[in-house]
């Protein structure tokens, strides 16, 4: 077992036995080798399901939602991902910090589920990450009150280096629009509407979503340009808030590159309003939720 | 036993096509379903689909009927009922027992899907026996044979240079007729029958559930569920379907689509009541429908054990985990 399994095991038990928290919510193993999935811990005889290993890709604040507004106390693994995604829950107050022990997890970036079912475990070593740590430019939580391990130098790398935000966004920006509207289709037409994307998402925090409304905003039958429509939508929404943690893609059943749509919104904020990433603090407005007279106005 | 070599396969698929609808499994656009076949299109039959056949005969959005008021006259125009006679090639025992779960559900107890209908009574399967299980296979703990499927109308078997076929049906055995040009005798054994390594005890199960339902354990089973509908789009037979309509020129056309238990739409009622608010009312549901509801209705299991569910779930909220645990804990 790794040392940071054990650690999260001491630590879960210990603040449920001084019943600092209710509740700690982390990973546990899953069915097979290659996935590892959220487990909610309330007591101490059960801290030993808890592990961390590189497949923890599920972003844990999400769950925050369920029942945002309770004044439960819960402890919360946190990787770079998972901590920006708390801290826009709480820039929008859907949760109260306070009632939040946050423990920061450094991570190297977690291995590719996919990958790894269909290539086997012998090849458990040289695993490519997943899709959505490639792009990942904070590795290290940005918010915590414990850190467990040390910080890794991944950041660095990425703020200097090659490691791309925006990489794969290109090839869309350079396609007519015909070439583009075809490639959404193609993607599109096999969406099922299953919403995971949407369930999963921590930006997607609205309490009555508007697909959930009958047929206010989109109706239900299941069409090449509905499945569009409904990409477009929630693309839109989620616009400013989404903190790149990429969980949407990951989730997708039928592999739609969702977060290529996502990062070239997040590209177009950065063109227009300056240099910002989601859920870095929660302080700074997200640049479509507030304005400012110096905001590029050349439409009117 | 007759067979088709594996060099005559596209050949024999050609001569099916000609006189047929044929659909094979096929990976298109990135997704793995059953696809009208065409000589460019490779049969895809080393595992099986990503997505069900359950959708040529119950599709994902289907159009029933439009109309059109003029004044105090309504023209109505059925759209659906199409009849075309179609084969499906390669479907795997336990996707077959999935289509006799939607045939129970659909034709049976007294009444009849026209829709449905109209597409089952025409079509003709041939089956094709699993040479080998996936990890998250786990068909045979729900009363499916991986290399047999009873209800199919000819089965087929893989072996190393081609696939023997049989006939089930009396259909098969005019397919067989009518086709026996395109066969020739294999002199290779029926291959055994693989096992799955993936195992759900169902011994006692349906009494057992049957005095669970106010169980404290849907609680907690249910705490990782996003609710999500990949779990019941991706099964073969989640069969719930709502109907919509939408106006088009003047048009306003009634249409199906699938419908999910694990939506928090699905159980809305008018005025704002949801007798199923939570994830843990949603999950029970699923989970009692396919291991208690439908073995009391139909008996039968409402999981067949193909998996889909298991492999695609974003949580891994396994169906196999599940019924360890509603073993294991105390009525």
């Amino acid at each position: 077992m790794n040392q940071i399994t054990q650690e999260m095991r001491n630590l879960a038990k210990q603040l449920l036995e001084e019943e600092k928290v209710q509740l700690v919510m982390g990973w546990e193993k899953g069915s097979f080798w290659y996935n590892s999935t959220p487990v909610f811990v309330s007591k101490v005889e059960d801290v030993d399901k808890l592990i961390w290993d590189e497949f923890c890709a599920a972003n844990l604040a999400t769950y925050l939602l369920d029942d945002r507004f309770s004044d439960e106390k819960i402890a919360l693994f946190v990787k770079g991902c998972d901590s920006r995604a708390v801290n826009r829950l709480v820039q929008d107050k859907q949760v109260k910090r306070e009632n939040l022990y946050l423990i920061g997890i450094p991570c190297p970036g977690m291995k590719s589920a996919k990958a790894a079912k269909e290539l086997g475990q012998e090849t458990k070593e040289e695993l490519p990450l997943e899709d959505k740590c490639i792009y990942c430019t904070h590795h290290n939580p940005l918010v915590y009150d414990i850190l467990l391990g040390e910080e890794v130098a991944l950041d660095d790398i990425a703020a200097t280096a090659e490691v791309s935000r925006f990489e794969g966004v290109e090839e869309i920006e350079a396609m007519t629009p015909d070439e583009r509207y075809a490639y959404w289709q193609d993607h599109y037409s096999r969406c099922i509407r299953c919403y995971a994307c949407r369930n999963v998402c921590p930006a997607c925090n609205c309490t009555e979503c508007c697909f959930d409304l009958g047929q206010t905003w989109l109706e239900r039958d299941v069409t090449p340009t509905g499945n569009q429509v409904y990409g477009i939508i929630r693309a839109f929404h989620v616009a400013g808030r989404c903190i790149e943690c990429g969980e949407c893609e990951r989730v997708c059943p039928m592999d739609i590159p969702i977060m290529k749509l996502n990062r070239k919104i997040a590209k177009d904020i950065e063109e227009l309003y300056g240099p910002y990433e989601a859920g870095l603090d929660t302080e700074t407005p997200p640049p479509l939720g507030h304005y400012k007279t110096e905001d590029p106005d050349e439409f009117m | 036993m007759k067979g088709i070599k594996k060099s005559q396969l596209s050949n024999f698929l050609q001569q099916v096509s000609a006189k047929y609808s044929l659909y094979v499994p096929a990976q298109v656009d990135g997704v793995t379903r059953f696809q009208k076949y065409s000589s460019e299109r490779e049969p895809f039959l080393t595992a099986n689909t990503q997505l069900s056949p359950k959708e040529l005969f119950f599709p994902q959005t289907e159009q029933l009927y439009c109309y059109e008021t003029h004044k105090q006259e309504v023209k109505v125009e059925e759209l659906a009922a199409s009849s075309e006679p179609q084969v499906l090639f390669g479907v795997r025992p336990c996707d077959m027992q999935a289509i006799g779960v939607l045939d129970d559900v659909f034709l049976g107890k007294g009444y009849e899907d026209v829709y449905y209908r109209a597409k089952r009574a025409n079509t003709l399967i041939i089956a094709l026996a699993c040479s080998q299980a996936e990890a998250t296979c786990f068909c045979d703990s729900m009363g499916v044979d991986p290399a047999f499927a009873p209800q199919a109308d000819l089965m087929m078997y893989e072996t190393e240079d081609g696939y023997l076929i049989e006939a089930l049906s009396d259909q098969g055995k005019d397919f067989l007729q009518e086709f026996s040009s395109a066969l020739e005798e294999l002199r290779s054994e029926k291959p055994q029958a693989p096992a799955c390594e993936l195992k759900a005890e169902t011994d006692g199960l349906v009494e057992k559930l049957q005095k669970m339902f106010e169980h404290s354990v849907w609680a907690e089973l249910s705490r990782k569920c996003i609710n999500c509908g990949t779990c019941t789009y991706l099964c073969p037979t989640c069969h719930c379907f709502d109907i919509e309509s939408k106006t088009r020129g003047g048009k306003e056309v009634k249409f199906r689509c699938w419908d999910s238990c694990m939506y928090k739409e699905y159980t809305l009622m008018a005025g704002g009541h949801n007798p199923r608010p939570t994830k843990k009312e949603r999950v029970r549901q699923r989970f009692l429908h396919k291991l208690q509801y439908m073995p009391e209705r139909y008996g039968k299991w409402g999981c067949v054990g193909c998996g889909r569910c298991i492999d695609k779930c974003p949580v891994n909220l396994d169906i196999t985990k599940v019924i360890r645990e509603l073993r294991e804990v105390e009525a």
